[in-house]
């Protein structure tokens, strides 16, 4: 017994650990994604602090259709003559892509540490790193001037000859416009000012708007996603609309497996016996009084007084006589008689009660029963 | 083989691994090979089973109610340690404990391990199986394997009654020579000539004697000595049915068979007249003879009676009193008191002892006893309901049937022992006194 108790209690700990270690496992997914908070940085449909879809909103509120592309090739064919194509530093390039977007039709805004810009801005120059943070435009430019103050920073450029600076940072400016070929085009060094989390900061939200919405049709190179994902969201609808499956990492998925094959193998440790199942021949369980209570039972549901009064009356007539003197074999009057002049009491009640008739109903029955004893006990004590 | 608690546990820690890998799909079938390797390794490594060589020694017989240690040696000839657990599997109503023990025996060395036994009924308690879980080095897997290791203890019964030996003793001695009776009177015989001293009768003196010896000699009488008494067991039907409460614990709630108590009584009665000088006789019978002692010397007789009583079960089937007769009659040729320990069952008896009773009884002294239930006559001191009455009644009935049959074998000249459990093997022991001290064996 002692050998067993301990070896319970280290049972109960491994299942309890066990269990534990599984709640872990299936809340770490979970954990994860708090920390991830949307990844999708600057997509107008994405509705986390990194994304842009507060822009968007705006934009399409103020008339401006947005079109959300995830390839340079889709962008290309998406520009025309009056659009503006948004290139932000989450947008996916290679150089031959950063090519045809610089000979695309329209303007173009170039926000953040984009590569290629020597391809996608020919004439600005970085100038080096500076540190983003709120800055007044202290220039000219009507964008920048109805603005105000706004998040800039990043980087610093100096522009081409004949071209705009804003915001001055370190020994350049933070946004750079110029013109050349018939496209507009402007570059500013961070782009944290378009994100959700900086919109509703100083003027950025008019710097955005000022800049991204200055053509009735903004061509917005997010970066590219799932292909699901990238389909029905064109115009900038959020992430509601996505399904439970979506939402779970493919990782978790492949977890679950892994979970279950852990499961299996635990399964198979508790499911092995240490030995086989020892059977025994076990003798039959019968309790000797079991045809009495029966019987019993019988006499009851049968309401059988008379029989059950034959019974006492015989068991009491059984022990009166030797008490009274006669032979095992006296009649029940002969008890009743003999009884009657031992105790004194009148000969006529006593032989109904010996061998009268069967009592009528239960209650004469138990009344019986308590006759008889008060008999004995009067003829035992006498 | 088997698998441990570890393997599961190092699989779910690499769903851990699987949620944080950049390709989780390849971390599964990494996961599965390196378990899979791991396991390998460790049912490789671990202590061989297959050569284990086991030894059993300790009791082969126990009183019910006690506990008996059985020792196991076990002996690893292989070359590595074996480490794991043991389970030493017996009968559930051997209540063997530890259920299993940790087993560590470095190679080519051996070590003991105890089993304590702790029987819950009488009868052959057999152990079915050793089983040993060898686990490797990296406690993944193990190794498994069952041997049989025979050995039986016999589990025999509890003889409680034997607290009520030695005020039977005490009655005995006062009837045997130890108090010489210095009056002839029955169930006598002679005993001896002494001389007289003062205060002896001198109604035993026997003047013949004290002529020849010119002083004065009184006799002395003891009782009969090596008188037969046969114990018949009937273990048929009747015999199982339970009653009273179960005086060893583990036994179940409904009670203890009415053949453990008859056991009792007839072992308290073997005792008592082997004391007395007679000698003792056992048979068992239902419809074939289950056990039988006979012409047991004095001094063996208590043990080689237990030892017959032990394995006896009760069969379920109507005893045949013909053939049970037909065996006593065959056995006890010379005249014995046959003590028949049955129960005074109205419709058994009549159907089967009764017609056959009268051989046996113009041979031989016959006494039938039976143990009572005492559920039966709590039953029938029920009073003030109706269903009590009820139950009343029918508890009277069974009892009347019970006096008519002990009338019916009174008038053949039977002692009739019909008492409670607790009281049946001391009344048996004071009827076979009172038998003796009139000189009836």
């Amino acid at each position: 017994m002692t050998a067993t108790t301990p070896g319970r209690a280290r049972q109960a700990a491994w299942v309890t650990s066990l269990v534990v270690l599984v709640l872990v496992t299936a809340a770490l997914p979970v954990l994860l994604m708090g920390g991830q908070a949307g990844g999708r940085s600057l997509d107008p449909a994405d509705t986390s602090l990194n994304g842009s879809a507060a822009l968007a909103r705006l934009l399409q509120a103020h008339g401006v259709q947005v079109v959300r592309v995830e390839t340079p090739s889709a962008a290309v064919s998406a520009a025309g003559p009056f659009t503006l194509l948004l290139v932000t530093e989450a947008s996916l390039l290679d150089r031959g892509a950063a090519g045809r977007l610089a000979v695309a039709f329209g303007d173009r805004l170039v926000v953040g540490s984009v590569p290629y810009l020597d391809v996608l801005a020919s004439g600005v120059r970085r100038q080096g790193p500076v540190r983003a943070r709120s800055r007044a435009p202290e220039c000219t430019l009507n964008e920048a001037v109805r603005a105000g103050a706004a998040y800039t920073g990043g980087t610093s450029f100096t522009g081409p000859p004949g071209s705009t600076g804003c915001y001055p940072a370190g020994d350049g400016r933070s946004l750079v416009r110029y013109t050349a070929d018939g496209h507009t085009v402007t570059v500013l060094g961070d782009a944290s000012f378009m994100t959700n989390l900086r919109l509703a900061e100083d003027g950025n939200a008019a710097l955005a708007l000022n800049l991204a919405g200055s053509r009735p049709k903004l061509v917005w190179l997010a970066e590219p996603g799932d292909p699901d994902e990238a389909g029905g969201s064109g115009d900038g609808t959020d992430g509601q609309a996505r399904s439970l499956g979506d939402l779970v990492p493919g990782g978790v998925k492949w977890a679950v497996l892994q979970l279950a094959v852990a499961v299996a193998l635990a399964a198979l440790w508790r499911g092995r016996r240490l030995g086989p199942v020892v059977a025994e021949r076990l003798p039959v369980v019968v309790r000797a009084a079991e045809t009495v209570e029966g019987r019993g039972r019988l006499y009851r549901s049968r309401r059988a007084r008379d029989r059950a009064a034959l019974a006492l009356r015989a068991a009491a007539a059984d022990r009166l006589a030797p008490r009274l003197g006669l032979p095992r074999t006296a009649t029940p009057e002969e008890v009743a008689v003999a009884a009657a002049t031992r105790t004194g009491r009148a000969p006529e009640p006593l032989l109904a009660l010996l061998c009268g008739p069967s009592p009528g109903d239960d209650t004469a029955l138990v009344a019986l029963a308590a006759h008889l004893d008060t008999l004995e006990r009067q003829v035992r004590d006498s | 083989m088997a698998l441990t608690g570890r393997a599961g546990l190092l699989a779910a820690l690499a769903a851990i691994v699987v949620l944080l890998a950049p390709e989780p799909g390849l971390v599964v079938l990494a996961a599965a090979l390196v378990l899979a390797v791991l396991v390998t390794a460790d049912l490789l490594l671990a202590g061989a089973v297959r050569g284990l060589r086991f030894q059993r020694d300790g009791e082969r017989r126990v009183r019910l109610g006690q506990s008996a240690t059985i020792g196991l040696v076990v002996d690893n000839p292989g070359a590595r340690r074996v480490r794991g657990v043991l389970r030493d599997a017996w009968q559930p109503s051997a209540a063997a404990a530890p259920r299993r023990v940790t087993l560590d025996v470095p190679a080519h060395e051996r070590r003991r391990l105890v089993t304590t036994l702790t029987p819950t009924r009488r009868g052959d308690r057999e152990a079915v199986a050793v089983t040993v879980r060898s686990v490797g080095p990296l406690g993944l897997a193990a190794r498994q394997r069952t041997f049989h290791v025979p050995w039986t203890v016999r589990v025999l019964p509890p003889f409680l009654s034997r607290r009520h030996l030695p005020a039977r003793l005490a009655r005995l001695r006062e009837l045997d020579g130890r108090h010489p009776a210095l009056v002839r009177g029955q169930g006598t015989e002679f005993d001896s000539l002494r001389e007289y001293v003062v205060g002896d009768d001198v109604r035993s003196i026997d003047w013949r004697a004290s002529a020849r010896r010119s002083d004065v000699v009184v006799r002395t009488w003891r009782p009969e000595r090596d008188r037969r008494v046969l114990i018949v067991l009937d273990t048929g039907r009747t015999s199982a049915g339970r009653v009273g409460e179960a005086p060893v614990p583990g036994s179940g709630p409904s009670g203890w068979p009415r053949l453990d108590w008859s056991m009792d009584a007839a072992l308290l009665l073997a005792a008592l007249a082997a004391r007395a000088g007679d000698r003792v006789d056992f048979l068992a019978y239902d419809r074939a003879v289950r056990a039988q002692v006979s012409g047991a010397s004095r001094t063996e007789l208590l043990s080689s009676l237990v030892d017959a009583m032990a394995p006896i079960e009760a069969e379920l089937v109507e005893a045949d009193a013909a053939g049970m007769v037909a065996a006593v009659l065959s056995r006890a040729r010379r005249r014995c008191l046959v003590v028949l320990l049955t129960d005074l069952n109205a419709t058994a008896m009549e159907e089967g002892l009764l017609p056959v009773l009268p051989s046996l009884s113009s041979r031989h002294t016959v006494v039938v006893a039976s143990v009572a239930d005492p559920r039966v006559a709590g039953m029938a001191a029920g009073r003030g309901t109706s269903e009590a009455v009820y139950d009343a009644a029918a508890a009277e009935r069974l009892r009347g049937e019970r006096r008519g049959i002990t009338a019916v074998l009174r008038r053949h000249g039977v002692e009739v022992v019909d008492a409670l459990p607790e009281d049946v093997a001391p009344a048996l022991a004071d009827a076979y006194l009172a038998l003796k001290a009139a000189g009836r064996l």
